[in-house]
């Protein structure tokens, strides 16, 4: 493997990681120990920036700029600075996962995962079940 | 007070004891109950016991067995249950600090099953706040703190079910119910050593239990072996009208039988290859020494591999968005940002903005990859691989600074809605437990679930325990 080919396999994997933890993902993903732990009940105060924020394409980039400019300046949203710069941060570890989506071949014909469940009230309500028979004789 | 050594015991041992009436639920209860009082602070394991609700529950059981009307494995056997599930008149958290006190009028079907099957709920146990539905960072994402690892308590338990995890590793309770929706069973049943079933989406009803992606969410035993983990889904699996996401009565119900036959059906073993990119080098060796044995056990065992896509971006796009929905109301109040963890704070803000194109292309990407995995289980009863790549990991670790790694088989899993079942299987030399998880077709959780059980006949991983001193 040459060196831009495993550079590229190298971000590729951080942008994979990296929507994992921006992910509203009921597990945070685990990841490996490596200092002694000092048990906090309370997150550092000390804001972490990730260092190797997965570099966009520009048009990518500006989608991520865009989301971040638009939740941002919604005038019910306040935020702090510390609050932005993870909204920030967040908004370009999102942007890899729609560009991968949104390159994937669909067909037409390929339907959703999730179809319409008509309601049938026998469902929401249970009825007795009837005996009679219905037997054309 | 009931012996340590006995509250240790799996669900399957104490309930031949209660049959045969050595054992008193009563006695059983408030053994629990007083270990819990006293340890369950120590791994911030739980949201709150329910004593009250507890000795009524021991009382009656005792009765009835007295009376010899024995309910079944489950009668006079305490747990307890994710803080997720609503229990009429006890407050349900859901681990988050805007919902400290909500209170729900109602109890869910998977408590109500319990209880019917006469299970004694001793308390509600603690959890990333809305089960991680906002997103975090830090493993004190939870109302009650973080949860401690009883095997090393500098350690994580792994959330979600975080206190459940604790729970049944430290013997504070003969079994606890967790949820999943990416990982919540699998990774705190391995990084604690217990064994945990999620089961195929739709097999358990999730009426009561707060939602976070409505096509992904699934509830599921933790306990001390695959046969309890086997009676407990038996008791809490079932079709019900109130929850239009679970399966028609025929395909939903589940029923154990004691002896199983575990050598009537072959299954056929699939090893993948490609779950994990790395292991951590003291799993690794674990987890070698667990492919020797299975191949003694399945001797037809031969490699698998996993499709290739964007399996985990599409979860991520759909969870995501699905969340975002379930908590609109608590991201426009702003009360989203009284969340303990900072990234839960602002997460939903940009869950918010996926545009609804890419959730439903998602969601067509899912179809595909569902029939690819159906395509895989021609071949193949069950999937088998490390549940984790890496063991425990400390509690302040910084998830988002921290090193992570691909997860396709919790994205194709959760996103499939297929059965899977973590059993411990070793050790690091650290004394922290390994995981192996056993992934099934969906609707095939016997298939899993005999996998564990088989493997647990073997082998004694699973009745090993954290020495924790009182």
């Amino acid at each position: 493997m040459d060196e831009n080919e495993s550079k590229k396999l190298s971000r590729r994997d951080f942008a994979h990681r990296a929507i994992l933890l921006s992910a509203t993902a009921s597990l945070a993903p685990a990841a490996i120990a490596l200092e002694p732990s000092t048990a906090q009940n309370n997150p550092p105060a000390k804001k972490q920036e990730p260092s190797n924020l997965p570099k966009l394409p520009p048009a990518s980039q500006a989608e991520a700029d865009a989301r971040f400019q638009f939740v941002t300046t919604l005038p019910a949203n306040q935020f702090d600075d510390e609050q932005k710069a993870m909204l920030k941060t967040l908004c370009i570890y999102l942007q890899p996962a729609l560009d991968r989506v949104r390159a994937y071949h669909l067909e037409n014909s390929d339907g959703p995962a999730l179809y319409l469940k008509p309601l049938v009230e026998r469902e929401k309500k249970p009825q007795p079940i009837h005996t009679q028979s219905s037997k054309k004789s | 007070m009931v012996k340590d050594s006995v509250l240790f015991e799996t669900v399957g041992e104490l309930a031949k004891k209660i049959q045969s009436k050595q054992l008193s639920p009563v006695e059983l209860t408030e053994s629990y109950l007083q270990r819990s009082e006293t340890l369950g602070p120590r791994f911030n394991a739980y949201a709150r016991l329910t004593p009250d609700l507890a000795l009524e529950q021991a009382h009656n059981a005792e009765k009835e067995i007295q009376r010899g009307h024995y309910r079944g494995p489950l009668h006079g056997i305490p747990y307890a249950a994710k803080d997720l599930l609503t229990v009429k008149g006890i407050p349900t958290t859901w681990g988050a600090k805007p919902f400290a006190d909500q209170v729900f009028d109602y109890t869910a079907t998977v408590i109500e099953h319990l209880t019917n099957v006469g299970a004694i709920l001793i308390g509600k146990a603690s959890m990333i706040e809305l089960a991680g539905g906002m997103g975090y960072m830090y493993a004190s994402a939870s109302l009650q703190g973080e949860a401690k690892n009883p095997w090393d308590t500098r350690c994580w338990t792994c959330g979600s079910s975080s206190g459940s995890g604790a729970i049944v590793a430290a013997a504070l309770a003969g079994f606890a119910i967790g949820t999943e929706t990416w990982g919540s069973i699998v990774c705190p049943a391995a990084f604690c050593g217990v064994s945990g079933l999620r089961p195929t989406y739709g097999r358990v009803s999730r009426r009561g239990a707060m939602a976070l992606a409505y096509s992904m969410d699934k509830i599921g035993p933790m306990a001390r072996s695959a046969e309890d983990c086997t009676r407990i889904f038996a008791a809490i699996a079932g079709h019900d009208p109130l929850d239009r996401g679970t399966l028609p009565v025929d395909r939903a119900a589940f029923t154990y039988s004691p002896a199983a036959d575990l050598g009537s059906h072959t299954l056929r073993v699939g090893w993948l290859t490609n779950a994990w990119k790395n292991y951590d080098p003291a799993v690794a060796k674990v987890v070698e020494a667990a492919h020797k044995y299975m191949k003694r056990r399945f001797p037809t065992m031969k490699d698998a591999a996993l499709p290739e896509g964007p399996w985990e971006d599409a979860a991520n796009i759909i969870m995501q968005s699905e969340a975002a929905s379930s908590f609109s109301e608590l991201i426009r109040s702003g009360r989203v940002k009284e969340l303990n963890d900072p990234m839960g704070r602002v997460a939903g803000y940009v869950a918010q903005d996926i545009p609804a194109a890419d959730y439903t292309s998602a969601q067509r990407i899912r179809e595909i990859l569902q029939k690819k995995m159906n395509e895989l289980f021609d071949s193949c009863d069950v999937l088998v691989t490390a549940s984790q790549p890496v063991p425990a990991t400390p509690l302040d670790m910084n998830l988002l600074t921290g090193l992570s790694f691909p997860d396709p088989l919790g994205a194709i899993g959760n996103l499939c809605g297929l059965p899977a079942l973590s059993v411990p299987c070793g050790f690091t030399e650290k004394n922290l437990p390994v995981g192996l998880q056993f992934i099934g077709r969906a609707g095939d959780d016997a298939a899993v679930l005999q996998a564990g059980r088989t493997f647990q006949a073997g082998s004694d991983w699973h009745r090993k325990h954290p020495a924790i001193k009182a």
